[in-house]
């Protein structure tokens, strides 16, 4: 296997910082993020998995599609253009894998979205093997792994003992930025993760829709606060709200922005259409269609699953609505309808 | 002991058809408590009583104003409190949001609960909540039902978190504040978790951006959290639920006892107290002095 030292990676991302943005691991007031980092001494390496998936930096909670400015006697629009290229360091392959579902969405079908298109073309991903499943983690139950290469350009695995990391450059745009990296050759592998000795059942995308009106959806979504903790922490979670707002008036000249912000179906507001209507006006019907969004709408819709068991969701929900729970009752349920 | 006598009641409740559901609390997926709701006698054994007790279950109220059918009768409810949590039912009951005589009061003496509560794993760590360790209110003001012995404590809360606030410059705190809110995410947990924030439709959520932008900047979240808090002034009852959400920890409680400590000092009144007392903005003593 390829090998790097630690120093050699630091100075290595140091000089990424230098080119091109770079967004790493970072200790925010106690809290682990990915966020930018000016060289590799703000980097955390050793971490679990950050609170907040990767996805603000190809989906940003705010991200300004348009600007549109009023002169006297025209009106313009200008588009913003992303100048820089943008490298992750020390994603979670569940965060890569939640960023190939994005992909699935936005790049796979017409329309492509424009926004997201730029972004994603100018972001190469360096993950950070996991050591072993956390313990919420079931990535392992939806196709991912720990250690998965799949959607990153390029993956590190951390060795034992502050032993630096097994490099691989999975992709060309990958290899072509190791190019930089002082490597040697040496033997062995790197030591597989621990993992989950336990799956957990998750039920086909074709098998959901009979569950639609079972009286279980009201037994879990009573405690649910219709906050969008889930939805925000989660790497799939992609709805967004778009308006035109006003940043600056004076006389003879406006500017507006078209704003595209997060949004989520779990807030009550999320539904409501022209008139006032809001036809998922109660919570079990939001928190239904999180979730039949994750296992059955998005897959039938996109391909891939729509949760990459990264665990964020059951971690941060304040009233233990915990989704690995729900698949394990989901399962049983199924079973009973079949019977 | 005192599980057990919640149980009881819940049955007897529950037996008698003297209410529909009973809210309380029962153990979750990953050793952590959440909140529970009980609709009959068999599944009473659900519930349990200890120090991760922490959730202000009294939000929940909220979702029973509404009868379950056209036509029927809104539920007939019987909740858990601890004492903190008891002040949120003056509140509501003062506000006219929920009718006592639809309401059962399952009221707990409280030993305060731990750091974590409420979240899996490893989570919580043994040492009691802040807000625990500077209560004196151990009893709730409003019960049907007294279950438990409240603990006997000599404590005066001296605002020491407000003070330390208190002593930065102006420049200082502003800057601590938008460090703080510059984490937000605007999920809103923290609104979605306070019974005293009720309204349909939350001005810093409208559609037509009136009051706040939608964009996810600190402008807009400090102008949330600063709204949010005068809101509540008079209303908190220091449940401290919004900041046991928060997925950023932002010291939101810090906000919230600042105006309790003012109110209480200006006015000489605390929320929750008396389930007869209006609220606050809505007072007015004859021989006060004009602001109108």
């Amino acid at each position: 296997m390829k090998h790097a030292t630690q120093q050699d990676l630091s100075s290595w991302l140091d000089g990424l910082a230098r080119t091109a943005t770079l967004h790493a691991p970072r200790d925010v007031e106690g809290i682990i993020l990915y966020e930018p980092v000016s060289g590799s001494g703000d980097i955390v390496f050793d971490y679990s998995r950050p609170k907040m998936s990767a996805k603000d930096i190809i989906l940003p909670a705010t991200e300004a599609l348009l600007t549109i400015e009023r002169r006297a006697d025209e009106i313009a629009f200008t588009e913003p253009q992303m100048e820089r290229e943008q490298i992750v360091f020390g994603m979670r392959p569940c965060d890569a894998m939640g960023f190939a579902a994005f992909d699935a969405a936005f790049l796979q079908r017409e329309p492509v979205d424009l926004g997201y298109a730029r972004r994603r073309e100018k972001t190469t991903l360096i993950g950070l093997a996991c050591p072993q499943m956390w313990e919420e983690c079931f990535c392992t139950s939806v196709g991912g792994a720990p250690d998965d290469p799949s959607h990153v350009d390029i993956l590190l695995t951390a060795l034992p003992d502050g032993g630096g990391y097994a490099v691989n450059g999975v992709t060309e745009k990958g290899q072509a930025l190791l190019a930089d990296l002082k490597t040697s050759e040496v033997e062995g592998e790197p030591p597989p993760p621990t993992l989950h000795t336990e799956g957990v059942p998750v039920l086909p995308q074709e098998r959901w829709p009979a569950l639609f009106d079972d009286d279980y959806w009201h037994t879990i979504a009573e405690r649910c606060l219709s906050c969008r903790i889930c939805a925000y922490v989660c790497p799939t979670c992609r709805c967004f709200d778009v308006r035109d707002e006003l940043g600056e008036r004076r006389a003879g000249y406006a500017r507006f922005e078209r704003l595209r912000c997060w949004d989520s179906c779990t807030g009550a507001n999320y539904r409501v259409v022209a008139g006032g209507h809001n036809p998922r006006a109660i919570k079990m019907q939001r928190l239904r269609n999180r979730f039949f969004c994750r296992f059955n709408y998005f897959a039938d819709a996109y391909g891939p699953t729509g949760c990459v068991g990264c665990g964020r969701c059951v971690e941060a929900c304040p009233v233990n609505i915990d989704i690995v729970e729900m698949l394990h009752a989901v399962d049983g349920i199924a079973g009973e309808v079949q019977e | 002991m005192s599980e057990q006598q919640i149980q009881d009641q819940a049955r007897g409740l529950l037996e008698e058809g003297q209410v529909d559901c009973v809210i309380g609390y029962e153990m979750g997926s990953r050793g952590q408590v959440r909140p529970a709701f009980i609709y009959t006698p068999q599944d009473v054994e659900r519930l349990v009583w200890n120090d991760g007790c922490t959730h202000n279950l009294t939000v929940y109220l909220h979702d029973k104003k509404k009868p379950p059918k056209r036509g029927a009768d809104p539920p007939t409810v019987s909740i858990v409190v601890k004492p903190c949590d008891s002040r949120a039912l003056n509140v509501l009951l003062a506000e006219g949001q929920i009718a006592r005589e639809r309401l059962h009061i399952i009221g707990l003496a409280c030993e305060g609960v731990v750091e974590g509560a409420g979240f899996g794993g490893s989570a919580q760590n043994g040492k009691l909540q802040d807000r625990c360790q500077r209560c004196s209110e151990r009893t709730p003001i409003i019960y049907d039902v007294l279950i438990g012995e409240p603990p006997v404590v000599e404590i005066t809360d001296d605002f020491g978190d407000v003070a330390a606030l208190q002593a930065m410059t102006p420049g200082e705190r502003m800057a601590f504040w938008l460090k703080h809110f510059d984490r937000c995410i605007r999920c809103y947990a923290c609104r979605q978790a306070c019974p005293g924030c009720y309204c349909k439709t939350c001005m810093f959520e409208r559609d037509d951006s009136m009051w706040i932008g939608m964009a996810n900047e600190v402008e807009e979240k400090q102008f949330f959290h600063l709204g949010r808090a005068y809101h509540l002034a008079s209303r908190c009852i220091e449940c401290n639920e919004c900041e046991r959400v928060c997925p950023m920890d932002i010291p939101i409680s810090l906000l919230n006892r600042k105006l309790v400590q003012d109110v209480q000092e200006l006015f000489g009144y605390r929320a929750g107290l008396d389930d007869q007392l209006g609220p606050l903005l809505t007072m007015f003593d004859e021989g006060e002095e004009s602001l109108i």
